[in-house]
């Protein structure tokens, strides 16, 4: 008993992490040691340097199947990609965080510790921002991808809190509008926190039901295991309640438009997109691994979420008057489709894969945009500031119009593509009901895009029509990519799922 | 029926990819380049069509040498997942051949007319730009080679017409009409993409040819169950009711004609609203293995015939007119390839002489708007054939047609049709015929009033005075109408510049003799993809049928004229009061003949349009409505409050807990 | 005495400090009874290893209070500045984000 068995490491499997981590904490450091001047040169390449290397590690990596740290870690062809997914929608949100163009200074408040409207608030509109919003992505994008290849639900807690913790901070540092920012950050903390207890009192039970919390064990448990089954229907409802909350599923959802809002929007962006990636691949892990084979538990629930998240989700969409909260419910919309994707199983989670890129790309160029719409007071948000913008900017709504019909699900962009095949492969594991409540709230869905794009062109501008502002190379690149992806990945999707398909499916050893 | 295969496109074919492309191309450039483009966007635009109108002939006589008649061209893949295999393919055969005809020839007459009638709007070139939009998006509905084409180009042509109708976003009509087409084109959407995932679930595929031969090899050997061919056909059914505005979806049609008028003559006459009747007959082979989904074809098709009819004798505006009398004949359409068999290459006969002889009418009123200052009333018309010739001259030519007057080309196509729904087997073949009969005599009581009231008779207007009229008379157009003292317009009526006039002559012509030409040689040209037309030894002989129709038509014809000769009062008469004078003189002949053949019919329109406004319009309303409305009562849970939010999760997981204990231990 | 009486009182916890979340208006006193839920779900992991006989169950309990703390920290950040530009710590107070 006096020798502890240290478990195998395998440090090439979690060299993408590592490299990550361990960048992230020379961040904090550079923070420190590094003048003021250089600060932010230095950061942003580390920060990009770090998310890059993590790319081309996981790309190298992206044959291996290993479970490793005595299974709190399973790496394998899906964890793969949905960490490639996390790593590529970071760089392009990278873009957004890092651009300094558009205001001086660039989104985020030089020093958060001001008291909104203070005099020092005030002093601070044209100091340079902070630079510590570089370490806290990338923690943040760290833990979202050990999220995405937790073996045990005790990683995942932990991988859990890891992501959201930076995130509660960054939605508080917002430039402008410092009231709303913090408000948001208040509201994601509480309610972030407040969601991580159930998940994590959910994980103790299932430890009670399995005597363990590895994925594969508690598996193996669900087949042979003699307890009593309420631990594991509580337990489980719990877990699920924690990841719902994260993918922003009604009625878990009431955070999102309010902290989609009030966060800074580069931030925004990261959420919509690289948290979504992380909050499903723990929930397709969670559900594809440890309780595939009770699904007969928990389908009619998880179903009944999916149908009510799609239909409040669109429904709500329609009478929103603020771009960003349009997003928000077009979000939560989203998560409704994904989830289709979650309850059809082992078939639909090429799909699902498919279209968190698809829809990652797409809202990124969207929040990307809406960063560019700006008057004296910073972003104009409200939509009736956007009508007739199509006169002064052609390009500017050109570009968002794609990115609306995308999102609308019009084919040829990836909206299309990324429904019909998930779609598709929930039709075929008989999901057919969310499949018709699926197609039905795309259609009301459609509709508050497409006012958005009549607004854009038809309306005639108003008398203080906010600029639309010339996007430093940052912006640039990440609109233009994201707009790129919407059309590529609608008119030819296929190599992507291919590659999706071939990334094979999780690790269930 | 053998098994369905299409030859590999070779030579000119190969490249029939350009017909989408080049359209799609000269959209992007003129929504692109914006303001720059503005002097000589329209003309792009218009050479776009033309060169795809060029490629579209080039195609065709290459066609005609093949042995197969089929070209297939395959792209790309488009989608792999699982089983499914989606491919970008084009498809040319005799079928697409006439459509891609159809949409570039007369879509090429319609720009050049739209370059004269829009040449005052500041939006000319957004305008083009969306209309070669439209153009390519319609390409590509008929050019696809499989179900998920298709789709893409029936979204892409319904996502152009929207902005199409909304052009004239500062009218609050024409916003409002747009809303509605889109509203009640979604509802037709989400029929169609639930075929489509069936279709997926039952064959594995959307190809036409794998998804055909499916369903011929299940007639054989009864591996697919009637009620998924007949869910298939319905579901389908269903789109194509709302793109072409047929029964109960027909309400956006007329409502669309808020768009310039050039749009509702190619997009909601001639080209996309016929998309439903190329679906149907383009999955012919599903229908025929199904009899229940045909006669559900075929009586709603009949239904909208008379609806339209019906509805059409009692509006006033002259593109209302014009628009119910599309919805009314394309369910003639719909009669037609629902009656299967011979009758397909009908439906698609009448639907190509359609194009020409209901564009030519649209762009005549387009004509007589123009030279009105945009007047659309047509009790406020009257008398303008001397000051209108060349319009008045088409307007008749496409007149005659569209009452199928032998021997312009509606005679000829709408008669064939008639006949085949009299040969009908069993009891259903008398009301068809009779249905369809009817609705010929209508449909001359109706277009004759509208063209008499407009051309002929004396002037329900006002000539303005020489001194008041402007030289070009253009500014006037949206400086609204004067009236004189007794309530008449001032009006200056003229002819509308060549640009415009050009285009009138031409489709009149094809109104001439489009229907003679084609009513033998398309349908010998279609047997290839619709199947050989049987020899009918019906109940009625076609030369019965003929003398029948004429008949009807030359009665409800001169009724109209009789009628309406003398004009009509300029303000409709509340009906009340209508029925109180008409009861007072009713010993006097022409009020004895206004009661006989006026009151009843009126009556019965009225209901219909109550219905028509009220029934299906209050569903549609009703139904966004409840939508704004439960999303403005939903918005106002989203208190702001932390508390709330936090009771919003706490209950959400005391509901899933309870589930999914519920689940486990019930 | 056995086990499960623990059960009972970590559950009874997690529901006070569930409701607490609900019916409290400061900031902190909120995020004291998330702290309570979490503790809560510690009480059950560590009883759950004494009735499995296995270890685990308390190492997680370890693992959560480094989280726990970790987000005291956060938490606490987050309060502070919203006190200072309100002058106020219910949570209530904080309401311009809605509809």
């Amino acid at each position: 008993m006096n020798d502890i068995q240290l478990p195998p490491i395998d440090y090439a499997a979690l060299l993408p992490m590592l490299i990550v981590f361990g960048l992230a904490c020379v961040g904090i450091l550079a923070e420190a040691f590094v003048p003021r001047k250089h600060r932010f040169a230095v950061q942003a390449t580390l920060t990009l340097a770090a998310l890059i290397a993590g790319l081309v590690t996981v790309i190298i990596n992206r044959d291996l199947e290993v479970t490793t740290i005595g299974g709190a870690v399973t790496i394998d062809g899906a964890g793969l990609f949905l960490q490639g997914i996390i790593l590529v929608l970071g760089i392009v949100a990278f873009g957004l965080i890092a651009e300094r163009r558009l205001e001086r200074g660039g989104a985020f408040v030089a020093n958060a510790a001001h008291a909104a409207d203070s005099d020092g608030d005030k002093k601070q509109l044209n100091e340079a921002g902070a630079t510590e919003i570089f370490p806290l992505t990338l923690f943040a994008i760290a833990g979202m991808m050990l999220f995405c290849v937790s073996g045990d639900l005790l990683t995942m807690f932990v991988a859990l809190e890891v992501f959201s913790l930076p995130l509660y901070l960054m939605c508080g540092l917002a430039r402008r509008r410092r009231l709303l920012s913090q408000e948001s950050a208040l509201k994601y903390f509480l309610l972030g926190a407040f969601a991580s207890a159930f998940f994590l009192y959910g994980v103790a039970l299932i430890y009670g039901y399995a005597g363990s919390v590895q994925l594969v064990a508690i598996k193996q448990s669900v087949l042979d295991s003699d307890k009593s089954g309420v631990l594991l229907a509580a337990g489980l409802a719990l877990l699920a309640i924690g990841l719902l909350f994260k993918a922003a599923a009604v009625p878990f959802h009431v955070w999102t438009p309010d902290v989609y809002q009030g966060a800074p929007t580069p931030i925004t962006a990261l959420m919509a997109a690289c948290v979504k990636a992380a909050a499903f691949g723990g929930l397709l892990r969670v559900f594809n691994v440890a309780f595939e084979t009770t699904s007969w538990d928990w389908r009619p629930v998880i179903t009944a979420v999916a149908m009510a998240t799609m239909i409040v989700g669109s429904i709500l969409a329609v009478t929103q008057t603020d771009i960003k909260r349009l997003l928000a419910y077009s979000s939560i919309a989203n998560a409704g489709y994904l989830l289709v994707g979650v309850v059809s199983l082992g078939g639909a989670v090429g799909s699902s894969m498919f279209y968190l890129v698809a829809y990652g790309f797409s809202v990124l160029a969207a929040f990307g945009m809406v960063t560019l719409v700006r008057d004296a007071d910073g972003e104009a948000t409200h939509l009736s500031r956007w009508a007739g913008l199509g006169k002064g900017s052609p390009l500017f709504s050109a570009m968002f119009t794609i990115i609306m019909l995308g999102f609308a699900g019009i084919p040829l962009t990836s909206g299309f593509s990324s429904k019909f095949a998930l779609f598709s492969s929930a039709w075929d594991a008989n999901q057919s009901a969310l499949v018709i409540v699926g197609v039905l709230s795309s259609v009301v869905l459609a509709f508050p895009y497409l006012k958005v794009v009549v607004l854009l062109w038809l309306n005639p501008p108003g008398d203080e029509t906010p600029t639309v502002s010339v996007p430093g190379y940052l912006t640039r690149a990440v609109v233009g990519v994201g707009v790129l992806a919407t059309i590529v990945l609608g008119v030819a999707p296929s190599w992507l799922l291919d590659m999706v398909n071939s990334a094979g499916t999780f690790l269930a050893k | 029926m053998d098994s369905i295969t299409y030859a590999d496109a070779t030579g000119a074919l190969s490249s029939m990819w350009l017909l989408v492309a080049i359209p799609a191309v000269s959209a992007a450039v003129l929504l692109l380049l914006g303001k720059r483009a503005d002097k000589w966007g329209h003309w792009l635009g218009v050479a776009a069509v033309l060169a795809a109108f060029g490629l579209a002939v080039t195609y065709f006589f290459q066609l005609k040498g093949l042995d197969n008649r089929s070209a297939a061209l395959n792209l790309f893949e488009f989608i792999h997942i699982g089983g499914l295999e989606v491919n970008v393919g084009l498809l040319f055969d005799p079928l697409t051949a006439v459509f891609v005809l159809l949409i570039t020839g007369v879509g090429f007459l319609i720009h050049v007319y739209a370059v004269g009638y829009m040449s005052h709007d500041p939006g000319r070139r957004r305008f083009f730009a969306y209309f070669n939009l439209f153009v390519a998006a319609m390409l590509l509905l008929v050019l696809g080679d499989n179900y998920v084409m298709l789709y893409a180009g029936w979204e892409g042509v319904g996502l152009a017409s929207y902005l199409l109708i909304s052009f004239w976003y500062e009218r609050p009509a024409a916003a409002t009409a747009g809303k509605k087409a889109f509203l009640i084109n979604r509802v037709g959407d989400v029929g169609f993409a639930l075929a489509i995932f069936l279709m997926f679930a039952t064959f594995g595929t959307t190809d036409y040819a794998k998804v055909f031969n499916g369903v011929l090899e299940s007639e054989a050997g009864q591996t697919v169950s009637a009620g998924v061919l007949l869910a298939l056909g319905l579901l389908l059914l269903l789109g194509a009711c709302g793109k072409s505005g047929q029964f109960p979806l027909q309400t956006w049609l007329p409502d669309a004609m808020e768009g310039p008028t050039p749009v509702s003559a190619l997009i909601h006459a001639a080209t996309m609203v016929t998309a439903g009747v190329y679906m149907i007959a383009r999955s012919a082979t599903i229908f025929n293995a199904n009899e229940t989904a045909q006669t559900v074809v075929v009586s709603i098709g009949a239904l909208t015939l008379l609806i339209g009819c019906i509805i059409g004798c009692a509006k006033d505006g002259i593109k209302r007119v014009l628009a119910y009398s599309t919805v009314s004949q394309i369910g003639y359409m719909f009669l037609a390839v629902g009656l299967g068999g011979g009758a397909y290459a009908l439906g698609i006969i009448h639907l190509l002489a359609h194009g020409f002889f209901k564009a030519g009418l649209f762009l005549g009123a387009g004509s007589v708007m123009h030279g009105m200052k945009d007047q659309e009333d047509i009790r406020r018309y009257g008398g303008l054939w001397k000051h209108m010739k060349i319009t008045w001259a088409t307007f008749g030519l496409g007149w005659l047609a569209i009452i199928g007057m032998f021997p312009f080309s509606g005679f000829f196509t709408k008669d064939p049709i008639i006949l085949s729904a009299f040969n009908r087997e069993g009891w259903t073949g008398w009301l068809y015929g009779g249905a369809a009969l009817l609705g010929a005599g209508l449909t001359a009581f109706y277009m004759t009033r509208l063209f008499v009231l407009t051309f002929h008779g004396k002037p329900r207007w006002e000539m303005e005075k020489h001194g008041d009229h402007h030289a070009d008379g253009d500014e006037a157009h949206h400086a609204g109408i004067k009236q004189t003292a007794d309530g008449r317009d001032i009006q200056h009526p003229h002819e509308s510049p060549l640009i415009m006039t050009i285009p009138l002559i031409v489709l009149a012509l094809g109104s001439v003799f489009a229907g003679y030409l084609m009513s033998t040689s398309v349908v010998d040209w279609l047997t290839p993809v619709l199947g050989d037309a049987p020899e009918e030894h019906g109940r009625l002989s076609h030369g019965t049928v003929t003398v029948l129709t004429l008949g009807v038509v030359v009665i409800g014809a001169a009724i109209a004229f009789l009628l309406f000769r003398n004009g009509t009062e300029l303000v409709e008469r509340p009906a009340r009061t209508h029925i109180v004078r008409a009861a007072r003189n009713n010993l006097y002949a022409d009020r004895f003949n206004e009661l006989v053949f006026e009151l009843p019919g009126r009556l019965l329109t009225r209901a219909l349009v109550w219905v028509d406004n009220r029934g299906v319009d209050g569903i549609v309303n009703g139904l966004a409505a409840a939508f704004g409305g439960g999303s403005g009562r939903l918005r106002r849970l989203q208190t702001g409050y932390v508390r709330t939010y936090a009771l919003s999760i706490l209950s959400g997981a005391v509901l899933v807990v309870a589930a999914l204990l519920a689940v486990r231990l019930g | 005495m056995t086990p499960e009486y623990y059960l009972v009182l970590a559950a009874v916890l997690f529901t006070i400090g569930a409701v607490g979340v609900l019916i409290r208006r400061n900031a902190i006193v909120v995020f004291m009874c998330v702290e309570l839920m979490l503790n809560a779900a510690n009480l059950t992991l560590v009883t759950f290893a004494r009735i499995n006989g296995s270890l685990d169950g308390q190492i997680m309990a370890f693992f959560v209070m480094v989280v726990a703390a970790a987000e005291v920290v956060v938490g606490l950040a987050i309060i502070m500045s919203i006190f200072r530009s309100r002058r106020s710590a219910s949570v209530d107070d904080a309401n311009l984000l809605k509809y």
